[in-house]
């Protein structure tokens, strides 16, 4: 473990995942609400947020259980809103390659929308293994500390936040900081117009398969676009 | 089934689920060779699924109504926000302008 292991690297990566905490907050809270709603015990409400760690799956999941839903029914619902984790392991793959299965199984556990927003583009330039996998690490951590805060804070307090302050846009804004600056070559920007296109037209689909679906075609078009780039030379 | 059992199993069956999910490819080409026509396509899947998680939060308002005229005020912000992340690549410059924007537009138009 420790051969891998930069001090920097954690630091610096908790250091750029902490502004994405903001917009997070809030929605780890409603986790919370929703998990005592749906009838668990404070400790069944933490254990949600500590091992399913997925807003998305734990949202499904609740207002499933609350909606009555059979058990197999949740597990499926729940497996469709991870899909999109498929194609972040397989983006990461080749990266965490050199490590060991503890790094790997480890950094797998930790690996959410905002880690791999974040970490991907480091691993993409530059090649300094330990500091990478220590950023990620430091990023991922992070991350589940704080999700697991503020499940806490609404288990115990409720939606203290007022809707009205909509600091859950704070989320889509920390993806777009990752996403605009990448929007410099021909191909980016028709990866992004078509996915653009296709999660708007598709917006109708169950389970936000809208999402996976989309990136899906954006990435058809990428491929495409590189291509098409290639053979004009 | 007893309401709190059922939660337990749910815990631990989709703890698995979103585990397994992380994990798939990660373990799979761990010990083999990636194809050569996957790892091209994972090139675009950072600009792919960005936007497909930015989009949708910011054009539908409320969930499921699209909103591309200028009274949507999330539209406005994550336009000017997009701007000022292109610029100067800073998360904090992003936020600060886009969380800005939407509270002085909601303020005064709101």
């Amino acid at each position: 473990m420790r051969a891998h292991f930069s001090r920097s690297g954690f630091l610096e990566g908790v250091r750029d995942i902490a502004p994405m905490m903001l917009g997070m907050v809030p929605f780890g809270m409603v986790c919370g609400v929703g998990a005592v709603a749906a009838g668990a015990s404070p400790i069944a409400a933490l254990a949600m947020s500590m091992i399913m760690f997925s807003g998305a799956a734990q949202i499904v999941a609740t207002q499933m259980l609350v909606a009555g839903a059979p058990f197999g029914v949740i597990l499926l619902s729940c497996l469709v809103v991870s899909l999109r984790l498929l194609m972040y392991s397989a983006a990461m793959a080749p990266y965490l390659r050199p490590l060991d299965h503890r790094w790997r199984n480890l950094l797998s556990f930790v690996l959410t929308d905002q880690a791999f927003a974040r970490t991907i583009q480091r691993f993409r330039k530059s090649d300094d293994l330990r500091f990478n996998a220590s950023y990620f690490l430091g990023s991922g951590a992070f991350t589940w500390v704080s999700w697991q805060l503020a499940t806490v804070l609404g288990i115990a307090a409720g939606r203290i936040i007022p809707a009205s302050w909509d600091l859950e846009f704070v989320v889509p804004l920390c993806f777009l900081a990752v996403l605009a600056p990448v929007l410099r070559d021909r191909v980016s920007v028709l990866v992004f117009v078509v996915a653009t296109a296709a999660v708007i037209a598709l917006d109708s689909m169950p389970l936000r398969l809208s999402m996976v679906c989309g990136g899906l075609l954006g990435i058809a078009a990428g491929m495409l676009g590189d291509k098409l780039r290639d053979e004009r030379g | 089934m007893d309401r709190q059992l059922a939660i337990w199993l749910l815990i631990f069956g989709v703890g698995a689920i979103t585990f397994t999910a992380r994990l798939s490819f990660i373990a799979l080409f761990a010990r083999r060779r990636m194809p050569p026509l996957l790892a091209e396509a994972l090139k675009h899947v950072p600009v792919a699924m960005l936007t497909a998680i930015v989009v949708p939060a910011v054009v539908f308002a409320p969930a499921g109504v699209l909103r591309l005229d200028p009274g949507n005020l999330k539209l406005i912000a994550a336009i000017l926000a997009g701007a000022v992340a292109w610029w100067t690549k800073s998360a904090v410059a992003t936020i600060v302008v886009g969380m800005g924007a939407l509270w002085v537009l909601r303020y005064f138009l709101g």
